[in-house]
């Protein structure tokens, strides 16, 4: 009990709370979130209301769908930007300053102020993330959006937020300098959140004329929150990462060019209908029924949510990068495969 | 309780220490003295366990520096020679922290602090921010937090330089006073004179090797070649130098502003032997010194040597 407090709370996230709220830095970041996802949230609202008027609008339902899927990108988009700021200078900060030996010279294990930094930016993420749920609240006033979808969507934002801070951290425990180390967390951010999508647009997969599982895109492409946050609002991801390449059109392969997963919220939660998709003929010549799942269909996470494939893809790099920072960060490392030869007796 | 034995730290090709060994008894004050770039810092960081040597050992307390680090923590205070402080935070929380880092309990920390800020005299400042302080006082406030765990040994790394004077002396009155509570201190220093009047043992290193290293005294004593005699004569000044040089325990006289300079060899009974010798011949002698070469002509001696 005491040494799981002692993990959770030691000295350096007090020291870095401290540090962190007394600057003006800090409320202007927060004020600034909140604007900037309340006047995205009023836009949306805005330009939803005068498509209402001219009269090319859909149900209620979509106009809350509409705005969850606006307003979660946008908290997406906005948590890549800070926490790479966040963290990108944790350990180059305190190389910086010159006051990185002073706390190796104290009974605090070089992982435990990696530790320390990652939680304190946490916290300060987890406030942003709460800051946003009155807005987020705005949209049960449309329906169509149920707390669990809120809820998961929350989760996918807070996995990827943790993401970046890791990443941040291992930059900013490998660079020496902090501007180096935050191009390289921005970098980072960016092909986790944007160039995995790349990835499933430039490799799509190719559909397998022979399979009986309809097409899913590439897994690297699960790393980014963006595919997650569409389903989760109840949006098609369309055919995002997959390619018509080798299929005769119209040769009883495929019915339809382009598979559609189109996801919708039911009672028992997300269920995603691939339409006009592979009606796939198998050998004997019977044609499946499209597929109706609401799971990724095929690849390596097949029958997963995309959201747990991201979580689970996103802790994997957590992992990873933090292991990787907690052998940098020491001064003199002492790796397992490295040990010195016994000295004599004093 | 500080006890270093051959130690090497090769960076690349350059060798920053060669061999360097020396012994630091309880409570003694070591001053480490070199030029800029003589691998002061470098064994310190050793001995803080913050680099490892490339050969040899080193030992605080009787602990291997580059298998137990823990411990060797538990037992050093470090300053080094820079601040390193943190902004936004007032001096009592810059020392909790740290207090806080060297897992002292909490109920003790108010009291420790506030017996450091009394012993480095920063009890009115408290509340201030760390970072609006001047030079001196958060020189002052980084050796109490080296001491915020009440360790035996403590390695300064410089803790005087950039200071005014005043702010030295202030330094070293502190220095004594921790010397007066049992603790061993190892100092390093490029300027001389504030370690001649504060350390019992020294250390000459050059080039990353270990010149001289004993007590103050006995260090000089081997440095510097005898002892020296200041003499003032009324007139007569060549024959004076030319009966100094006729003398066996003399080694070389020579004018110098006015007055001779001689170097001998011997106690105070050998120069009496010259007074009385040049004042039988003669010779009105109006001023007779006798001193020691200082730290600085051991240390010029020391490191003039040119390393191969």
């Amino acid at each position: 009990m005491n040494r799981a407090r002692q993990l959770l709370w030691n000295p350096i996230v007090s020291k870095e709370y401290r540090s962190r709220m007394r600057t003006w830095r800090s409320p202007l970041a927060m004020t600034l979130y909140i604007l900037l996802l309340g006047g995205l949230g009023w836009a949306v609202f805005s330009s939803l209301a005068s498509a209402a008027q001219s009269g090319f609008s859909g149900q209620a339902a979509n106009y809350g769908q509409q705005l969850f899927l606006w307003l979660t990108l946008f908290q997406a988009l906005l948590l890549t930007f800070i926490v790479p700021a966040l963290t990108a200078g944790a350990i180059s900060g305190e190389r910086e300053r010159q006051t990185i030996d002073l706390l190796f010279v104290t009974q605090i294990p070089p992982f435990s102020i990696i530790w320390g930094k990652l939680l304190a930016s946490m916290s300060f993420v987890i406030i942003l993330l709460l800051l946003s749920v009155p807005i987020f609240s705005l949209v049960f006033l449309f329906g169509g959006i149920e707390i669990d979808q809120v809820l998961t969507a929350f989760l996918v934002c807070a996995t990827t937020a943790l993401t970046l801070g890791v990443l941040g951290i291992l930059f900013s425990t490998a660079a020496r300098r902090t501007l180096p180390s935050t191009v390289a967390a921005y970098v980072g951010a960016f092909l986790l959140v944007a160039g995995s999508m790349l990835w499933g647009q430039l490799f799509p997969t190719t559909i397998d004329p022979a399979s009986t599982k309809a097409p899913a895109p590439p897994a690297v492409s699960y790393l980014s929150p963006i595919l997650p946050l569409i389903t989760i609002a109840n949006q098609p991801v369309s055919s995002y990462g997959i390619r018509n390449g080798n299929v005769p059109m119209n040769s009883g392969g495929f019915s339809s060019g382009s598979a559609q997963v189109i996801c919708k919220a039911g009672p028992a939660g997300n269920s995603c209908v691939t339409v006009s998709g592979p009606n796939v003929v198998s050998g004997a010549g019977v044609v499946s029924p499209p597929a109706t799942v609401s799971t990724i269909p095929s690849g390596p996470f097949a029958g997963w949510q995309f959201w747990q494939a991201t979580v689970v893809l996103q802790l994997v790099v957590v992992v990873i990068a933090l292991i990787v920072s907690g052998l940098l960060l020491p001064p003199v490392r002492r790796l397992p495969w490295r040990k010195r030869a016994a000295p004599a007796a004093a | 309780m500080i006890k270093v034995q051959g130690l090497t730290k090769l960076y690349g090709t350059r060798t920053a220490l060669h061999n360097v060994s020396f012994e630091v008894p309880r409570g003694e004050i070591f001053g480490f003295v070199g030029p800029n770039g003589a691998g002061k810092t470098t064994t310190m960081r050793i001995l803080a366990a913050l680099l490892d040597p490339t050969e040899g050992q080193a030992f605080i307390d009787g602990v291997d520096v580059t298998r137990e680090q823990g411990v060797v923590h538990e037992r050093l205070g470090y300053m080094p020679d820079f601040f390193g402080v943190y902004d936004q935070l007032t001096v009592t929380e810059y020392l909790d922290f740290y207090a806080a880092c060297y897992r002292q309990p909490r109920s003790r920390r108010k009291k420790v602090i506030a017996d450091l800020l009394q012993l480095v005299g920063l009890q009115d400042r408290r509340e201030q921010p760390v970072d609006s302080l001047s030079r001196g006082l958060k020189q002052r406030l980084c050796l109490a937090r080296a001491l915020v765990h009440d360790p035996a040994v403590l390695l300064l790394d410089e803790p005087a330089s950039g200071l005014d004077p005043r702010a030295r002396v202030e330094m070293r009155e502190i220095l004594r006073e921790l010397r007066g509570m049992g603790k061993t201190i190892l100092i390093s220093s490029h300027i001389l004179p504030e370690l001649t009047e504060l350390c019992t043992m020294i250390g000459i290193i050059d080039h990353g090797e270990m010149r001289a290293t004993g007590r103050v005294h006995d260090v000089i004593q081997r440095l510097t070649s005898g002892r020296r005699l200041q003499i003032a004569v009324l007139g007569m000044r060549e024959e004076a130098i030319a009966l100094l040089e006729q003398m066996p325990a003399v080694k070389k006289a020579a004018l110098v502003d006015g007055s001779i300079d001689a170097q001998y060899e011997g106690d105070e009974a050998t120069a009496a032997d010259i007074l009385q010798r040049l004042i039988g011949a003669g010779i009105k002698v109006s001023s007779f010194r006798t001193f020691e070469g200082g730290l600085e002509d051991a240390f010029l001696k020391a490191t003039s040597e040119e390393v191969g």
